[in-house]
């Protein structure tokens, strides 16, 4: 690091201060937003603190039928999420323990369709699932077109997870009499543990926060997630800025407290699994 | 006499790369094997074909007879003390040392004695419920072992054990697993690049090189007679010094390219003209204070390294020799040395196929 | 039985049926609608034939319509506009914030950790709050520039179209930002500090060690980033559902985004699919690029 005298550091530390300021002012205005009534929302000047602060929480998860649809992202994220780990846990642990060309190009496959748009994919989803019957269950079908979307990335992640372990400690167990699903099981996932957890929780995040499959693929309102509900009152005639606000902020409240308990370990799970 | 491992025609490939070539041992019950060698010369790979975390392209592996050549290594009854350790650093000491009891369906109550018994042995003592990082690397160390002793295996595995421990643990470590492999009456096959290691502590050593065993047998029977010049050259320290050499009419002595072309004299006879490699230990050039008759060299001292007992002298020639004499302080100012040598510490060597050259 | 515990239990097959089962199911939900994708693009296929098998095949005209249509160079040109634009913001951006956060104050990682808060963020609220922010009449941009003396009038960021595709991109650059920043931080410190130390014994200023030790040694991770931001760019969907939706009358329009339009809106599934096909080769050749150049850092 490069050293600097105290007062420096100060100064240097209340230009950070601003600079997140800067960047984290639509969230402070959100949920400024959320917390001031419909008048003074459109005052002008607008004010940069509520004067008369009102929470607004039981009317508009009422009003906005806000249960069923976070209910809905529930559902989609945990399905995804399962579905994720189920399938994705073991897939890195090969990929971080086999080296032969096979796995070379598995992962090569696996790097490529990380990058693919789920907006561009979701049509020849549509036409399939239609012809399936599986929009019939139009819950289960996004959720198994996002797996398939965030899978990669969990892979990845994981993948690099894994490699942290180191491959003896895998070896002393199967000369200590273990089986191979034994030892994968009883040393190489308690100890890739954390990389596992973060990567689920970012994978579930995402998941919660997906939209383009929902709206492509759940067409009754009952089965449609926050982000399609919030979608359907913003548009270019919104009005109702203080709901709408309100919802976002009820939304996104618990994920950026998870975010904020897990920073360093998601930023850390992210930077190893990205660029190596 | 029973056979605890045997390797019969051991031939392993990875890809095109030729890995291990035909390689035979025969273990004996209660002996210590060393694998020597350079690195990458197939003693770890070898090691871990034995432990079965290798499959091998073709031969055979037998443990009391049984061969067990296709068996995964939890079948093979087989203790492997890895060079990182490979402690689980989830679990804690003793859960370490009871995890292949554990899997085998021993009770709590005589996993946790045994443990205790284990710890007792290796010193562990009062170390059961720590967590590996919480440990010395000496005390790491004894775990890995504990993990291994506690099965009562057919055989130990030591890869390069010792390597991560600083050099006075290490030669005190050296001397504890001898003492414990023959308190146990245990089989080990022991690899190490170090061979200060494997001639201390094996009963028989194995030396190889790029998937071959050039020698294999008692440590100084390789000290004494080795077949080639790599065994000889890799066995011993300071590394035995070689020079280019022609044999004389008389067919017993050697005319060696040095200085002032000496001539030096050798047990036995070989063709007159052979070109031949001439092969003289350190520890073999004895100084002697004036020019006496027989067997001597006048070598031009270069530098003068002292290690305290030993005084370690580098002359000035090509190629470059080194003296191994014992402390003198006359040396150390000394411009030039006269060294003699017995012949029967003369090693000679084809030049081209570096074996050693029998007497005719 | 004894071949299956050969082969699964102890043996190299465990890792290939994990592996398998994974790429089974990606083959079957990604790689098998990016193929049947293609099929679609050459079909005639509409409400009435989507659920058949037998769709009239009709060659290269969806591919002749969408090159036709009068959107279509007007939607690349967004395209290529709104990649562009963003990448090169979210980059400097970036850039300028991991320089920063990499000098020595309390609390540096933990203030930069906090900008990643807005790549948490599901798109479609990050677009509902910039819809809010940039409101035409009561957004607090506006009465903001408009304090500042920036400008008289009210800029009507999302009805304008001349300026919406802009506003777009400001709320894309502002989600791209932390991410660029914090991979441009991990490259940042893997640049050992004594190189630093002998480039300024050596004389080096601080601006000349920038040019010459901090940009050479980043390049790699220069490039990753570029082909990352436009992969993740060219994946902005939710911004455009949540800020102007392609509009006002497509001003805003982006080829993922119409492709999503023809199929969902207008029911022409095979022009959908045909724009689909256009884009994925884009994605696909930046990917292949960025794989190659990271798998060619993996070797040095």
């Amino acid at each position: 690091m490069l050293s600097s005298t105290p007062w420096k550091r100060w100064l240097l530390l209340a230009i950070a201060v601003v600079l997140v300021a800067i960047y984290l002012f639509p969230l402070y205005w959100m949920y400024v937003t959320a917390l001031k009534t419909n008048t003074e929302t459109f005052a002008n000047p607008p004010t940069l603190w509520p004067h008369h602060a009102e929470l607004k929480v039981t009317r508009v998860w009422n009003d906005m039928g806000m249960g069923s649809f976070i209910q809905n992202s529930l559902v989609i994220a945990c399905g995804t999420v399962t579905l994720v780990v189920l399938f994705g846990t073991g897939c890195a642990y090969g990929l971080a323990r086999v080296r032969s060309v096979w796995m070379d190009v598995a992962l090569f496959l696996v790097l490529m369709l990380q990058v693919l748009p789920a907006s561009l994919m979701v049509t020849p989803i549509f036409v399939a699932f239609s012809q399936l019957g599986l929009l019939s269950w139009p819950r289960t079908g996004t959720i198994l077109a996002t797996a398939a979307n965030k899978l990669p990335l969990y892979i990845v992640l994981v993948r690099a997870a894994f490699t942290q372990v180191p491959r003896e400690l895998e070896e002393a167990a199967l000369v200590d009499g273990n089986s191979r699903i034994g030892a994968f099981l009883s040393i190489s996932v308690p100890l890739a543990r954390n990389g596992i957890l973060v990567s689920a929780i970012l994978i579930f995040l995402q998941a919660l926060g997906e939209y383009v499959y929902s709206r492509s693929l759940i067409t009754d309102r009952a089965y449609q997630p926050a982000t399609v509900g919030l979608q359907f009152f913003v548009g270019p005639n919104a009005s109702d800025w203080t709901g709408i606000m309100t919802f976002a902020a009820i939304y996104v409240t618990p994920i950026l407290i998870i975010f904020v308990l897990l920073q360093r370990r998601i930023v850390s799970g992210l930077t190893s699994g990205a660029l190596k | 006499m029973t056979l605890q491992i045997e390797l019969a025609g051991i031939q392993k490939y990875y890809g095109g790369y030729h890995a291990l070539r035909g390689i035979d041992i025969a273990i004996p019950k209660g002996q210590f094997v060393a694998l020597v060698g350079p690195s990458g010369c197939g003693k770890s790979t070898l090691l871990r074909t034995i432990a079965g975390l290798e499959t091998i392209t073709s031969g055979a592996i037998r443990i009391k007879g049984e061969d067990i050549t296709r068996q995964p290594p939890r079948l093979r009854d087989i203790a492997m003390v890895f060079q990182s350790y490979a402690l689980y650093p989830h679990m804690t000491v003793e859960k370490n040392l009871t995890y292949s009891l554990r899997l085998k369906g021993v009770p709590k109550a005589e996993a946790r004695r045994k443990a205790e018994e284990i710890a007792e042995i290796t010193g562990l003592g009062q170390l059961l419920d720590r967590y590996p990082r919480e440990l010395s690397g000496g005390q790491r160390q004894r775990v890995a072992m504990g993990r291994a002793i506690i099965r009562n295996p057919k055989a130990f595995l030591f890869d390069e054990p010792l390597s991560n421990l600083d050099a006075a643990l290490r030669v005190h470590m050296r001397a504890e697993v001898r003492k414990l492999h023959n308190s146990l009456g245990a089989t080990s096959v022991y690899v190490t690049h170090d061979q200060i290691e494997a001639m201390t502590m094996a009963d028989h050593v194995v030396v190889m090189r790029a998937g071959v065993i050039e020698q294999q047998g008692a440590p100084l029977d390789l000290y004494d007679r080795p077949v080639n010049r790599f065994v000889a050259g890799f066995i011993g320290s300071p590394a035995m010094n070689f020079i280019d050499g022609i044999v004389t009419e008389a067919g017993d002595r050697v005319r060696l390219t040095l200085p002032g072309d000496p001539i030096v004299s050798f047990a036995g006879h070989r063709p007159a003209g052979e070109a031949v490699t001439v092969g003289l230990r350190p520890e073999h050039l004895n100084v002697v204070s004036e020019t006496q008759t027989g067997n001597t060299l006048r070598l031009p001292v270069s530098l003068v390294e002292q290690t305290g007992s030993m005084t370690y002298v580098v002359t000035e020639t090509e190629p470059m020799l080194t003296i191994a004499a014992n402390m003198s302080r006359a040396i150390l100012t000394a411009k030039s040395i006269d060294v003699q040598i017995d012949p029967g510490h003369v090693y000679l060597f084809d030049r081209t196929s570096e074996a050693a050259l029998q007497s005719l | 039985m004894l071949r299956f515990n050969r082969v699964f239990r102890d043996g190299g097959g465990f890792d290939s049926a994990l592996v398998l089962l994974a790429l089974a199911y990606l083959v079957f939900f990604s790689a098998f609608p990016l193929i049947y994708n293609l099929v679609i693009s050459f079909q005639s296929v509409d409400l009435f034939t989507i659920a058949t098998f037998d769709r009239p095949f009709v060659g290269l005209e969806n591919y002749r319509d969408i090159v036709n249509d009068p959107l279509f160079w007007p939607v690349v040109r967004n395209t290529i506009l709104f990649v562009g634009v963003s990448v090169v913001f979210q980059l400097a951006i970036g850039l300028a914030l991991a320089l920063f956060f990499r000098l020595d104050f309390p609390g540096a990682t933990w203030l930069r950790g906090l900008f990643l808060a807005g790549w948490i963020m599901p798109g479609l609220v990050v677009g509902a709050i910039w819809g809010w922010l940039l409101a035409g009449d009561f957004g607090v941009v506006n009465w903001l520039i408009q304090s500042l003396g920036l400008t008289q009038q009210k800029i009507f960021w999302l009805s304008d179209p001349s300026i919406s595709i802009y506003s777009v991109i400001i709320a894309n650059v502002w989600l791209g930002v932390p991410f660029n920043m914090i991979l441009l931080s991990v490259g940042l410190a893997a640049i050992p500090a004594d190189v630093y130390e002998a480039a300024e014994l050596d004389g080096a200023t601080r601006l000349q060690r920038f040019f010459t030790i901090t940009l050479p040694m980043m390049r790699a991770q220069l490039g990753a980033v570029i082909s990352l931001g436009i992969i993740f760019t060219l994946q902005q969907f939710d911004l455009f559902a949540a800020l102007t939706q392609g509009g006002p009358s497509n001003a805003s329009n982006v080829l993922q985004y119409w492709s999503w339009e023809l199929a969902f809106r207008e029911y022409r599934i095979g022009h959908g699919s045909v724009v689909s096909v256009f884009m994925i080769l884009v994605v696909i050749f930046v990917a292949t690029a960025y794989v190659r150049s990271t798998r060619h850092e993996h070797v040095v």
